[in-house]
């Protein structure tokens, strides 16, 4: 997985290279792109980070790409450069899930702290994600019989209500619950019901 | 006279009446005189004929007496030979038949002795000479007896005679020794006595008669023709007496040709003059006729020149003022008087103008150049007004020139219509490129922000950097020099839309037309990207100079970009390309925009550049006729054709500025 870095995608040289160099006057890694197409050809999955996306540009425009990223299941934040006329556009796009736009000329480190606030959005969804296949992975580790008796912990039965629903020893109830809380990395029901929320 | 016609003509001149009757008078008087003289002149000639006729009766009347005397005087000598018998009867017939001979009228001689018996006759009495019964005997002898008894010659009456004669005798009585003894007795033919006596001029002059008292004609000799006889003269024919007389006629005889030659010269003069006066009455009724038809023509030459509304002013070399008429002077408001014969300076001369024309003041004589001028003229409330001068030299009957003949109408109106008319085009080229600009503003401020971004953020870095002071110099000297650059973009942006809007007078220099085409391209290429046409250029370097105005150029140039770009938006993205051409061709450069659109229709050919035609769903209509008026202000030409490979190109033409 690469770093994480702001991605410029500007079909205007001076607009790219000023903006790549406010992004490092705050120390925000940064990339930049000429247009549109140049990267959907180098996109990849693991490119982590934010976007920021000119509305208008030669051949492909913004949105345009926008919507691309989103079938091919990009989710890192995307902030877009509007003109002043381009307000509904941008409005649009916020629809679809952007993050946010920036009107040009923009309020100096305005657009900075935008993107300090996309990138920890990304990190933090990033993590999220992280927790979400660790637990995954863990929730496969446990057999049949542990499911169904992690379920009705889950539901917030006693054991001997569990050995009696499930006609199994109590004794056994124990066993298979000592194993999913040590498989689920939980100590208590209530750590493991934070874990997995309930299901409708 | 320089001007070209009087005001007014004298009043119409009528010869007076006593003008015709005059000549009228003198000529019958001269006639009457004239008549009278030829008159009195005939009659003078005609008492100095009868005077001539008197003397010639008078003369032939003495000339027969002398005759007849003579013979009397022969037959007494002859006698009284014989009775004297001194001769014998042998020599008194010789001398007898000589006396005969003489041919003097005398036709026989006859001796009678005193008891009255002839004695002898010569020549012997003929036939024809028989005495007619009527008459007597002969001789006759009562004329025998009274010669005897008075002793003197006694002629007989005459008598007439077979042969249409007459006769008469005379008797001379003889006496010997105191004792009558006999007579001589001639015997006279008038006819012969005639003929041979009156000479043969006299008979080519008159007719001689022998008349008795009864008028009856007894003889008569001429050479004249028989007419009527003009003048007569009858004086008694005495020596034969008893009652003749010599009746002379004369006939006119050969009048005389000098009197005839001066009656006829006078009344063919007389008739030339009667003529000629006639002739003069016909010429002067013509002339009045003529002056009559001048008079009117005069009027209506008048009410035309007063009705004109072009003023017309004629100066004479000098540049005094010789006419002017009404229509000048209600332009000028100078009455006429005051300007009639007005030396130079003249009054409507503007002070400020100098240049005036040859006629008008000016020193030099040589032809007014072109068709006509424009002037500018000074009323005399002050104002000014504009006028188109034409002026033409003034040329007299004789075909000198004698001044200059102005016409002049007043442009005033018509050059405030075209003022207005002008500053009206202005306003809507104006208003044409506002409208453009209108249409530009969205893209051009989209390009406006590109570079006020950057420069933003260019500043909001280095500030960034300056207040951690962690900067490195280098990198904020770069970065200050590309903010720079940033700055100077949005100016040029700033610069190009001010100078397409600017409001300036038209205004043509020479320019260089790749600049005027590239701040065009620059203006519209924003609005190009977006709608994806991308402008291909192909100016030559270095390309001459056009003499035009730049912004109103430019504004053409804009126009045909968007109308390029328009017409390729069913066009495919790759085939989006406007092409902008420069070539040279015969003294002007000729631009060309090129699309790849679908091309214009006849239908819409036909209509292109008419005002407020349009496709566009937002166009006002008025694009391509204010490039065509733009075009021809500067005297090219806007024109399209089809574009091979699909598309059209617009091209205009410009002329080259002078080098």
């Amino acid at each position: 997985m690469s770093e994480p870095r702001a991605h410029i995608v500007d079909d205007d040289e001076a607009i790219r290279d000023a903006i790549s160099w406010l992004f490092r006057s705050r120390g925000v890694a940064n990339s930049t792109w000429p247009s549109a197409e140049a990267f959907l050809d180098s996109y990849r999955p693991d490119l982590v980070g934010c976007l920021v996306l000119d509305v208008r540009m030669d051949g492909m425009s913004g949105l345009e790409l926008f919507d691309r990223l989103l079938t091919r299941g990009c989710v890192m934040p995307v902030i877009f450069l509007t003109g002043h006329g381009d307000v509904p556009l941008a409005v649009a796009a916020l629809k679809k899930g952007a993050y946010d736009f920036i009107e040009k000329p923009f309020n100096d480190n305005e657009l900075v702290n935008r993107v300090l606030e996309a990138l920890a959005i990304d990190a933090a969804h990033r993590q999220n994600l992280a927790n979400k296949a660790s637990l995954e992975s863990r929730l496969a580790t446990l057999t049949a019989r542990e499911r169904e008796v992690m379920e009705l912990i889950l539901a917030g039965r006693l054991n001997k209500l569990i050995a009696d629903e499930l006609s199994i020893a109590v004794r056994t109830v124990e066993v298979h619950r000592a194993r999913i809380f040590e498989k689920m990395r939980v100590r208590s029901a209530v750590e493991l019901s934070q874990l997995l929320p309930p299901k409708r | 006279m320089s001007a070209p016609a009087a005001p007014a003509l004298p009043p119409p001149s009528r010869p007076p009446a006593w003008l015709w009757i005059l000549p009228r008078v003198a000529l019958l008087l001269s006639s009457v005189a004239i008549a009278v003289l030829l008159w009195l002149l005939h009659r003078s000639e005609v008492d100095e004929q009868h005077q001539a006729l008197i003397g010639d009766a008078l003369w032939i009347e003495q000339d027969l007496r002398f005759h007849l005397d003579r013979h009397v005087d022969l037959l007494r000598s002859l006698g009284l030979d014989r009775v004297s018998n001194q001769i014998d009867a042998q020599k008194y017939e010789l001398r007898a038949r000589h006396i005969l001979g003489s041919g003097e009228g005398i036709v026989q001689i006859l001796f009678v002795d005193a008891s009255g018996a002839v004695r002898s006759t010569l020549p012997v009495q003929s036939a024809e000479r028989m005495v007619g019964e009527a008459l007597g005997t002969s001789p006759a002898p009562d004329t025998f007896r009274l010669a005897m008894q008075l002793g003197t010659p006694q002629y007989s009456s005459a008598y007439h005679v077979v042969g249409q004669d007459a006769q008469f005798e005379i008797h001379v009585p003889l006496f010997y020794g105191n004792q009558f003894a006999g007579a001589m007795v001639g015997i006279y033919s008038l006819r012969t006595l005639l003929a041979q006596l009156v000479p043969w001029w006299f008979a080519e002059r008159y007719k001689l008669n022998v008349v008795d008292d009864n008028r009856a004609v007894l003889a008569s000799k001429t050479n004249v023709t028989a007419r009527d006889a003009v003048d007569e003269h009858t004086v008694p024919f005495d020596p034969p007496g008893h009652g003749l007389m010599l009746q002379l006629l004369s006939y006119g005889g050969s009048t005389p040709m000098l009197p005839l030659l001066l009656v006829a010269t006078i009344i063919a003069l007389s008739m030339a003059i009667v003529w000629s006066l006639r002739a003069l009455r016909r010429h002067i009724l013509g002339r009045h006729e003529a002056e009559r038809a001048l008079r009117a023509e005069h009027a209506f030459r008048k009410a035309m020149e007063d009705s004109l509304v072009t003023g017309m002013v004629a100066v004479d070399h000098e540049g005094r003022v010789s006419y002017v008429n009404p229509a000048f002077c209600r332009m000028v408001g100078w009455p006429e008087d005051e300007l009639t014969g007005h030396a130079p300076p003249l009054p409507f001369w503007p002070p400020e103008e100098t240049q005036r024309p040859p006629g008008w003041g000016g020193a030099e004589n040589s032809p007014p150049p072109g068709p006509g001028r424009e002037l500018r003229l000074l009323r005399k409330d002050g104002e000014r007004i504009d006028t188109l001068v034409h002026e033409a030299p003034l040329i007299d009957a004789s075909g000198t020139q004698t001044g200059w003949l102005a016409s002049v109408l007043d442009i005033t109106a018509r050059k405030r219509a075209e003022e207005l008319a002008r500053a009206q085009q202005e306003r809507l080229q104006l208003t044409s490129r506002l409208v453009t600009m209108g249409e530009l503003a969205s893209t051009l401020a989209h390009e406006l922000n590109q570079p006020l971004a950057a420069i933003a953020s260019y500043n909001a870095g280095c500030l960034n950097r300056l207040e951690h002071d962690d900067y490195d110099r280098a990198e904020i000297i770069e970065a200050s020099r590309k903010l720079g650059t940033q700055a100077q973009r949005a100016g040029q942006i700033i610069r190009r839309i001010h100078e397409f809007v600017r409001r300036s007078a038209p205004k043509r220099a020479a320019c260089d037309l790749a600049a005027v085409i590239e701040d065009a391209v620059g203006l519209i290429e924003p609005d190009a990207r977006k709608r994806q046409v991308r402008f291909a250029l192909d100016l030559p370097q270095p390309l001459p100079r056009v003499l035009a105005d730049r912004g109103m150029i430019e504004q053409v140039i804009l126009n045909l970009l968007r109308n390029a770009i328009d017409a390729m938006q069913e066009t495919a993205p790759a085939q989006r390309v406007a092409a902008i051409g420069v070539g040279r061709e015969d003294g002007t450069l000729v631009v060309g925009v090129a699309d790849r659109g679908c091309g214009i229709g006849p239908e819409v050919a036909a209509k292109l550049f008419a005002p407020f035609f349009t496709t566009k769903e937002t166009g006002m209509g008025m694009g391509l006729n204010i490039c065509r008026s733009i075009v021809e202000l500067h005297q090219g030409q806007l024109w399209f054709e089809p574009r091979e490979g699909g598309g059209t190109v617009f091209r205009f033409s410009l002329p080259l500025a002078a080098p």
